[in-house]
This record gives C-alpha cells, structure tokens and sequence, in this order.
C-alpha cells in the first residue's frame, strides 16, 4: 500500500476517522473559546493601557502591563502546564475550560499589542468629533473608535488566530485528545502503525481550518471596507 | 451665551493663550482672526473643553462649563467651590451637545454612511427616536442639497460635499451655538462658496456663531463682531468695517495686508 493510499484508508475507515472527528472537536472548541476569551481580553486590556492617566486607572495600568509582559515573555506550554497543573488543578475542574483559559489570556495578551496599536492608529479628529457632538468618551470608542481600529487591525488578528489554532496543538501535553493527539493515537501500535500518514492526515485538517479563517477574515475585511473606497468598482 | 473668563493654556510650558476674556451673545455672529498660531483654535477648542484650560473659566447660557478657577473666585474656600460648581455647573458632554463644532479636517465618522454620520449622536443621547433623528437629518440634508449622498461613505465625498454634512451633523443635534474651526481652509477654492453659502443662510437663521477664519469676505458680510487674536491675546475688537477699516496695532495692519 502506498502513501496515497494509506491515506484514503484513514479517510474512510471509520476507526481511524472518528478519533480524528474527536480530536478536531477538540481542537474547534479550545480555539473558538479562546479566541473569543482573548479577543475581550484583548479589547479590555487595550482599552485600559490606552485610558488617560489618573488615580483610578493607575492600578489597572500596571496589573496589565504585567500581563502582557509575562504572558509575550515566557513559552505557551509552560503557561499551559503552570495553569493546568497549578493555579486550575482544582479537582474536577474541566479541563477543556482551563486550556480555553491557558490560550484565551495567552491570546489575550498578544491581541491586546495589536487593538492598542489599531486604536492608536485612528485619526484622533473621529474622536474630537464625536465628543464634540456631546457623546461620552465610551460611546465614542465603541461607535466610531473600535470599529475602525477593529478594521485596520483584522489582518493581524487574523493571523493571532491563526497561530493560536495551530499553538493548540500542544494540548495533550495535559492530556488531552485534539487533533494533533488524535493523529498520534491512530498512527500508534495498536492502531494504523504508521505515524505518517495520520500527521498528514492531521495537517491537512489543520490547513483546512487555516484557509476557511483566512477566507472568512478576508470577507469579513471586504465587508468592513465598504467605506474606504472612492469609487464602488476600484 | 458664550463667556469666556482670564482664559489661559500653555503646551509644554509655551504659553498658548494669555488669559483673555471674550463673549459672544446669543444669536451673534463673531468672526475670530489672526496669524497662524496665535492660539484661535486652542481658544475654540477650549470653550467646548476639547482643550482643559489651565486657567480661566468657561461658561455657557449662565452655567459654568470648566472646573471654578480659584483666582476667580477668591475668599472662596474648596468645599464653597464644589458648592459652587454643582449649582452653576454644566456637564462637559452636556455642553457640547448644546454647542456644536465644525472641523478644518471634517471628521466626518468614516465607518458610516451620511445618515449614520447624521443620527448616531442624536439617538444615542437619547434626543430622538431613530425615525425621528432620520426625518430630521433627511430634511437638512434636503436643504443642502445633498439627500442623494445620504448612504454614501464619507470617503466617496467631495470636501465641500463633506463639510456640509459635517454642519448638518452639527445641526442634527439643535444646538444653541456652533464653533467653527477654519470650516473652508482645507477646501479645494471651487467648494469654499458652497460651505459659506450654508454658514450665511444658518446666521440670517439666528444661530450663535463663533468662526475661526480667513475669509475676509463673509467676515464682512456676516460677522456682527471680529475677534484679531496675536499670540494669545485678544488685540483688536469690533464691527468688521472698525477692525477692517482702522486696525490700532501694527500687526493686525500686516496681518490684513496680507489677507485682504
Ligand atoms: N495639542 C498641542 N500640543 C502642543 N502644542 C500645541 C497643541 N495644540 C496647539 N499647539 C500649539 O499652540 C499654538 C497655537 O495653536 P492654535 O491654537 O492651533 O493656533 P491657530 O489656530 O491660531 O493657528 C501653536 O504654536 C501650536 O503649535
Ligand atoms: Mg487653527
């Protein structure tokens, strides 16, 4: 049998196939969760680190430039293993939430660099007009400032998503069963006893998922763009 | 309507504005003018708070708009003061829903349409209902010729196209008073006239304006009072053909030689 073919065997046996329909679940769930957890930490943080200086804000200030100095200064796997074996290793407590939690505030950091660079990047003169019209420091950021910060900065959450959903990949470091996990299960002894075919098997999930990100962000991109162009066809 | 009280600011310890003094009553038009720098929009963008004063007070129909300025209210002890400003003060975001401002640059909000542009502020400050806000805006909009742009990005605009908006959007929300800040200044000449032909017809309407300009031209035609501002201070004062006709200072001479 060659490759090709030990290929569509994995494909369509359906013990090999189902672990990696589980796996994948897995994977699907670790990245939405996070993503979603990171993006609101992400907006959160940001919004603080960019808030004027004053009395109130000042402990804010610091309790996330810490964040995201520790979390972008240390690996993932230790953040997951210290999450996952430390500060959640609460008996019973799911293990599916602790890796959401593990990616989502690693995400979280990462995201945050980037809205804050986004919001930055928005002409200060949408702000002083929104104010001008009376409307409060809030509504202006979340009427006129983030959307277009949220615009600019798309591509580059675009690809923290993307690193993310592969960086979960090290997840059956805690034991669990993602795709990556479910490739090393199939190819083991018991199973195909090929570790080859079942990682290409798994890749090409992976890029799947990749592409369907990338072709969802450039449309969602294409959407939000509507305003920016002169002329309807260009 | 506008009083603006010893009115001082400095940017990294320069001084901006030298504690001047002015008012602008209800329904007049003042035209403020000056070289470049000589603090006209700091003064502007003071009165609406868009600037902090450093020192000085702003206040707007009888009601403080700044924090009290101690120096202006001596003998006054701290509590006294925060007496004084929760009786006669006004909410900065209060304020300048009833004082709108028109910029050099537009800002008009690029991620909406016109309509959007137009209804956002009113409907979120709870003063219209959507349908109410979207009949208001459609009418002015009507009277600016502009209903066909009405979902239209700002970036698929004209600059006179998106100045007048902006003064729409302005008006969108009734206020009692508008700043403008260089409204024609950043306008290709050909749209300069059709942005004036809007600010002429809004003050034989009784609007409040106060206008930074250098267009002569509707000074003249349209300024009750004329403001010549040089570094900081108020220097000259008066009706158009006054401050026009006779300048006392020797800079407001220049100044009009080279405008003129
Ligand atoms: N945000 C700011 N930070 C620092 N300097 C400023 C700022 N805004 C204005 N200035 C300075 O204040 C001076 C007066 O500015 P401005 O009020 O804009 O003058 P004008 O509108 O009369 O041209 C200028 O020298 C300008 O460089
Ligand atoms: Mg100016």
């Amino acid at each position: 049998m060659n490759f090709a073919e030990k290929l569509v065997e994995l494909f369509s046996t359906e013990k090999y196939i189902l672990p990696f329909l589980e796996g994948l679940k897995m994977t699907l769930v670790i990245s939405l969760g996070a993503s979603l957890l990171g993006l609101v930490l992400g907006i959160v943080v940001a919004l603080v680190q960019i808030a004027p200086k004053s009395k109130a804000m000042a402990v804010p200030k610091i309790i996330t430039s810490v964040y995201v100095t520790v979390i972008r200064g240390t690996p993932m796997a230790l953040q997951l293993i210290i999450m996952a074996f430390g500060i959640l290793a609460i008996k019973g407590f799911p293990l599916t939430v602790t890796a959401i939690l593990a990616f989502g505030i690693n995400s979280g950091a990462y995201v945050s660099e980037n809205i804050r660079g986004g919001i930055l990047s928005v002409d200060i003169g949408q702000t002083e007009a929104g104010r001008a019209l009376g409307l409060s420091r809030g509504t202006t950021m979340r009427k006129i400032v983030i959307p277009q910060a949220i615009k600019n900065v798309l591509p580059s959450i675009g690809n923290e998503l993307i690193a993310l959903i592969k960086e979960t990949s090290i997840v059956s470091m805690i034991g669990m069963y993602d795709l990556t996990m479910a490739a090393k299960d199939v190819g083991s002894g018991s199973k195909l006893a090929s570790y080859v075919v079942p990682m290409t098997a798994a890749a090409v999930f992976y890029l799947a998922i990749v592409y369907l990100i990338t072709f969802g962000i450039k449309l969602l991109e294409k959407r939000l763009r509507a305003g920016d162009k002169r002329s309807k066809t260009v | 309507m506008i009083s603006v009280q010893k009115l001082s600011k400095q940017f990294d310890g320069k001084v901006i504005l030298r504690g001047l003094d002015c008012e602008i009553a209800k329904g007049e038009k003042v035209v403020i003018l000056g070289p470049s720098g000589s603090g006209k929009s700091t003064l502007l963008r003071c009165m609406n708070l868009l600037e902090i004063p450093d020192g000085g007070e702003v206040w707007f129909d009888g009601k403080l708009v700044t924090a009290p300025d101690p120096a202006l209210h001596p003998g006054m002890s701290r509590s006294a003061l925060k007496a004084f400003r929760a009786e006669h003060g006004l909410d900065e975001d209060a304020a300048r829903a009833r004082m709108g401002m028109v910029f050099q640059h537009f800002n008009l909000f690029a991620n909406m349409t016109v309509l959007q542009n137009l209804t956002l502020a009113p409907v979120e400050l709870g003063r219209k209902t959507a349908a109410e806000a979207e009949e208001t805006a459609l009418t002015l909009l009507d009277r600016v010729g502009l209903t066909d742009k009405k979902d239209e990005y700002p970036a698929r605009l004209s600059g006179g196209q998106k100045q007048r908006i902006a003064i729409v959007r302005a008006l969108c929300m009734e206020p009692e008073a508008l700043l403008f800040d260089e409204p024609t200044s950043a306008l290709d000449p050909e749209m300069v006239g059709e942005v004036l032909d809007v600010m002429k017809d809004l003050a034989k309407g009784g609007m409040t304006m106060a206008v930074v300009t250098h267009e002569m031209g509707f000074a003249r035609e349209v300024a009750d009072r004329v403001l010549f501002m040089d570094d900081g201070s108020i220097t000259e004062e008066g009706t158009p053909a006054e401050v026009f006709g006779s300048p006392k200072t020797e800079r407001a001479r220049d100044f009009f030689r080279k405008v003129l």
